[in-house]
């Protein structure tokens, strides 16, 4: 089924808008199998080289249908990412740039569920544990104890989560992946170590919550102006912490999602929006039938992870991003 | 430069403001540069032209503009690389659509094979949202020109020429790369880490965001000034750079400052004559902004007299711009283009 059959299934109902979340669904898993590259992977964009972002999100929303798509279609994903993972158990941006990633978190949890590669998983798992975001030395955090108006960003600069880069900053995007590859291995893996780094991280991002609730990249006040909520961070922020027990500042922040997907229709944020918003226990069947429709009328995104995230959300029946609860 | 006690308590803090950026660290190493990343010309020309809104002719004003350099763009894969950041109905954060598709259709005239619309958003991932709200999405439409978005395309490993950050190489987008000609699009702003936004700044979004993160969090964990000066000296593509000035943005810049009428187009192929003189029109001493002043010394002019101004003069178009206090001290004496 292609978006030209589609519009022909819409025009035969002679409706508005009327097609279902499921021909949606098996339109974008057939554009992700008609996307993939010949080495097994996916790139971020039509044209570009498999990365390792694109592949394991692609992965994961084809993971889901039966059999991951026809040809083995996921097998080949698997593959990709196989080969691709380094010695020290991370996952690199892609062949072209060799360097340890964030991008870990979702080849992890891309894996999760293949038996065969349960040790590729617990090696990246191990990475991730190792990495810590990066704040200020003792010495400036020591200046900003004597003279806090030279702060140029409220934070708790104890709190730390994961970088996009090793040695770098923590920021939100990379501490949620994290925190829902490490949360999807329990009850395989609940160390000590591990409980205490998501407990950690869970304290950092609701440290960096906006006034309005939600996400920006990683800070909420600079210089004294308040920062904006970007909808994409804080969908993502919310299915990090899907398994805290609600609080003023995630009731804040579903409420902050609920107001920017209103002035938002992009496929990506509308589907990450049923994603966090399913596992708040909310209705996302009206929601879904907008992204439905979205992508049926809509050229198709361009992003790869937007395509995927569409397909995730589409699939009434999974809740692909929902993490097992601790015991 | 003689500073006095308030001047010196004002740098005191512009130094402490870098330093505490999340993610960044003081410039300590003197910097250093290859010989390959000297590219100061003997002098450089910079045209400043009236525009008084985005409702002008601007085709023919960019047309007339690059007219005015020796720039042959017949033939060319021309990629422009605007500054496209974030979206707020109330600001003025981006480059005006319009210009750039008036860019597109302007080189088109003069012959140029392939314009290609480049940008490494530094704050949204979601390019589908920024490009209809900003009204990019539109410009792309009815000109047709490509749009790449640089922080997902194909990369290459360069190898950097200067010292300042202390990292070796970049991973940067082939688009970029390999073009005939790069032309930097900013948006003549403040910006509250650096002093200004202009030019050289610009070529933040160059660096791929899926690699080093959002919002370009290696270049802050780095430094911003440093981070500035190696992406620019590792740049070896021919450059020119198109400043929209025709409303820029003072006060908390890049992205919460205030609107700011001045009613230009800067145009000039060397990226440091053009950041300085924008700089001066914003009655800011571009010697005083830490980077433009350190790329005044191997990348390009900083001098008055060393720049050849073509179009109007400066004094016609200078505004006071308002800037964050920790910056007071770059600013120019009111009413004067000296610097």
């Amino acid at each position: 089924m292609n978006r030209q059959v589609l519009g022909q299934e819409k025009q035969a109902e002679g409706e508005e808008s009327n097609v279902s979340s499921l021909s949606a669904l098996a339109m974008l898993r057939l554009l992700l199998q008609e996307t993939q590259r010949a080495d097994g992977g996916w790139s971020a964009r039509p044209d570009g080289p498999s990365d390792t972002e694109s592949t394991a999100l692609s992965l994961l929303a084809l993971s889901l249908a039966n059999g991951g798509g026809p040809e083995g279609s996921a097998t080949r994903a698997r593959e990709w990412l196989r080969i691709l993972q380094r010695s020290d158990g991370s996952w690199p941006h892609s062949d072209q740039v060799p360097l340890s990633h964030w991008m870990t978190s979702l080849a992890v949890l891309a894996l999760r569920r293949s038996e065969e590669d349960r040790g590729r998983v617990e090696s990246g798992a191990r990475w991730l544990l190792q990495q810590e975001g990066r704040g200020h030395s003792w010495l400036t955090r020591l200046m900003f104890r004597f003279f806090p108006e030279r702060k140029p960003v409220e934070l708790d600069w104890d709190l730390t989560g994961w970088p996009w880069l090793p040695d770098t900053f923590s920021w939100v995007e990379p501490t949620s992946y994290a925190l829902i590859a490490l949360k999807s291995l329990r009850p395989e893996l609940s160390s000590r170590r591990s409980r205490a780094r998501i407990d950690e991280a869970e304290r950092m991002i609701f440290d960096r919550t906006c006034e309005e609730g939600g996400w920006n990249y990683g800070n909420s006040l600079v210089l004294g102006e308040h920062l904006w909520p970007y909808p994409d961070t804080t969908a993502l922020g919310l299915i990090a912490l899907q398994d805290v027990p609600r609080n003023e500042l995630i009731e804040r922040s579903l409420a902050a999602l609920r107001r920017m997907l209103d002035e938002n229709d992009s496929v990506l944020v509308q589907a990450l929006g049923v994603l966090a918003f399913q596992l708040f226990d909310e209705d996302v069947s009206d929601r879904r039938t907008a992204l439905a429709q979205r992508v049926a009328t809509a050229p198709p995104p361009v992003q790869t992870r937007a395509i995927a995230f569409a397909a995730l959300a589409l699939d009434e029946a999974a809740r692909p991003l929902e993490v097992p609860r601790e015991a | 430069m003689r500073l006095d006690r308030r001047d010196f308590l004002k740098v005191s803090a512009a130094a402490a403001a870098a330093v505490s950026v999340p993610g960044c660290r003081r410039d300590e190493d003197r910097p250093r540069w290859s010989a390959e990343a000297i590219r100061k010309p003997e002098s450089s020309r910079v045209a400043i032209l009236p525009a008084a809104s985005y409702e002008d002719d601007l085709r023919s004003i960019v047309t007339s503009g690059l007219r005015l350099f020796p720039l042959d763009v017949s033939g060319k894969r021309v990629v422009l690389k605007p500054n496209l950041v974030e979206f707020d109905p109330q600001g003025v954060i981006n480059t005006n659509p319009v210009l750039i598709g008036a860019a597109v259709e302007a080189l088109r005239g003069l012959g140029a094979r392939e314009v290609v619309v480049a940008e490494g958003p530094g704050h949204r991932r979601d390019n589908e949202y920024l490009h209809r709200a900003s009204g990019l999405e539109d410009v792309l439409r009815e000109t047709g020109a490509p749009y790449v978005d640089l922080n997902s395309d194909s990369l290459r490993r360069v190898e950097l020429l200067s010292e300042y950050t202390g990292l070796d190489a970049l991973y940067l987008p082939e688009t970029v790369l390999d073009a005939d000609l790069l032309i930097s699009m900013p948006k003549l702003k403040t910006h509250h880490w650096a002093g200004v936004t202009l030019s050289m700044k610009n070529m933040f979004g160059v660096v791929p965001g899926t690699v080093y993160g959002w919002p370009k969090n290696l270049l802050h964990w780095v430094g911003i000034n440093s981070s500035i000066l190696d992406i620019n000296a590792a740049l070896e593509v021919p450059r020119f750079n198109l400043v929209d000035g025709i409303v820029g943005m003072e006060g908390n810049g890049p992205i919460q400052g205030e609107a700011k009428h001045v009613g230009v187009l800067v145009l000039g192929a060397d990226p440091v004559a053009v950041d300085a003189t924008c700089a001066r029109l914003m009655s800011i001493d571009p010697a005083r902004v830490s980077y433009i002043g350190e790329a005044g010394i191997f990348l390009g002019n900083v001098e008055l007299e060393r720049i050849r101004q073509v179009g109007e003069d400066l004094e016609t178009y200078l505004q006071d711009f308002r800037v964050l206090e920790s910056f007071e001290s770059l600013k120019l004496a009111p009413r004067s283009s000296a610097g």
